[in-house]
């Protein structure tokens, strides 16, 4: 006898903002063993490059997506849908403002990822000026960035797509080297902020709104002295000359966005939409992102973590937000497991009180 | 184009619909939003905090 499989698929989104010194998640890729561990007991994990990116080193599984921030936060408002893909045409774009040795070893990063792991790359591109990134530290503990030279990103992503025929962006941009900087020696100590990530965020950002493709970022530096110190949280961004592998894996396999509007019928079969999504995961304190906001009109599960702590101060109940608050990302799992396989947690305990009449 | 990072309070609303309005209302008096939160609740002025980056042509 064949059984038929109508189950509908479980879908979830973690979210861990960069930039903003989450204790979980804010370093070099910290937060892979919990993509990973989600992954093990969802459909498919909706994730973004913050949370998969180690540098050298990188989560992928075969139902994990790979989706840009902004990308994200359109996914979440409706208005663009995922379609996975088998592979994406990656171009990189290496940012003017690099020094050519610098410049060579993100190169050869590129045929490393290329001979070694099999991912599909088109020639790669300058941008025409550099890219000049500012950095800014926020009053409320955030990192964010802006870019004097917006166009020239824009020319290089455009040039890259319209000539080399590339599918995704990997941009690399020349970020300014402060070895002994407060932040960056808490960074590398595992605390305090990521100084770096409100302006690879706007990058990235900025390319997904423009040209509506998968992108991601990663910063060109000089390498850093031995550190005796260093905490294992950070110790993957500080294995070679270049953070950018995982960028490239990451976007090998990213999902095309859904923009069409007026939709067609096709695109409601073939793409995974967010009223989809069964459960978003994010930092107890950060609750006032776009994406968090958005689910909370939707039928989605907002799932907080306290644990996670961050440098924001917006908690669910301060937004009137109906949430699962829970204290590790291990009673997460278990919180999805559970509701995944029809059960209610409030049934795991060992007291049940009985079952009562409506007032 | 221009990068902008920008800072503003807006009044705590009734919904989250009404927020998310009154987010949007309040970025496009600087430019095209690029990235945005809040990232504070004032409960006692009922205000929050805003933090965001715009782009201008």
């Amino acid at each position: 006898m064949v059984s038929l499989g109508v189950n509908r698929p479980y879908v979830v989104v973690l979210l861990i903002p960069t930039g903003i010194g989450a204790s979980i998640g804010g370093y070099a890729g910290d937060a892979i063993p919990i993509a990973r561990s989600i992954a093990a007991v969802v459909d498919c994990l909706i994730t973004h490059p913050n949370v998969l990116n180690g540098a050298q080193l990188y989560g992928s599984a075969s139902n994990i997506l790979y989706v840009e921030g902004y990308g994200l936060d359109q996914f979440a408002s409706g208005k663009w849908g995922l379609r996975p893909v088998h592979q994406n045409r990656v171009g990189l774009l290496l940012d003017q403002g690099i020094e050519p040795e610098l410049r060579i070893r993100h190169l050869q990063a590129a045929d490393a990822v290329r001979a070694t792991l099999g991912v599909s790359m088109t020639d790669y591109a300058l941008t025409d000026t550099p890219l000049d990134v500012g950095l800014h530290l926020s009053s409320s503990g955030a990192a964010w960035g802006t870019i004097t030279n917006p166009d020239s990103l824009l020319r290089g992503a455009e040039k890259l797509i319209r000539d080399g025929g590339a599918e995704a962006i990997a941009v690399v941009s020349r970020f300014p080297d402060e070895p002994n900087s407060p932040s960056l020696q808490a960074y590398r100590h595992g605390q305090g902020v990521d100084h770096l990530a409100g302006a690879e965020a706007v990058i990235s950002h900025l390319v997904v709104r423009t040209f509506h493709i998968p992108c991601a970022h990663a910063p060109a530096l000089q390498p850093l002295p031995l550190d005796l110190d260093l905490a294992p949280r950070s110790a993957a961004e500080e294995l070679g000359y270049t953070f950018l592998p995982s960028v490239l894996v990451g976007l090998n396999r990213a999902p095309q966005f859904i923009t069409h509007s007026p939709l067609r019928p096709v695109d409601r079969i073939d793409g995974l939409w967010a009223n989809q999504v069964d459960a978003v995961v994010v930092p107890d304190s950060a609750c006032g992102g776009s994406a968090v906001l958005n689910f909370s009109h939707s039928a989605t599960r907002l799932i907080t973590v306290t644990e996670n702590q961050t440098q924001m101060a917006v908690f669910p109940n301060q937004l009137q937000l109906p949430a699962l608050r829970l204290n590790s990302y291990l009673e997460v799992i278990g919180a999805i497991a559970a509701h995944r396989a029809g059960v209610h947690v409030e049934t795991l305990v060992s007291h049940l009180s009985s079952i009562k009449p409506i007032p | 184009m221009t990068t902008h990072f920008i800072t503003a309070e807006i009044n705590m609303q009734e919904s989250v619909a009404d927020l998310h309005q009154e987010i949007s209302a309040t970025l496009s008096n600087y430019g095209q939003p690029l990235r945005w939160a809040v990232t504070s609740v004032d409960a006692q002025q009922q205000t929050l905090a805003l933090e965001a980056v715009v782009t201008t042509d």
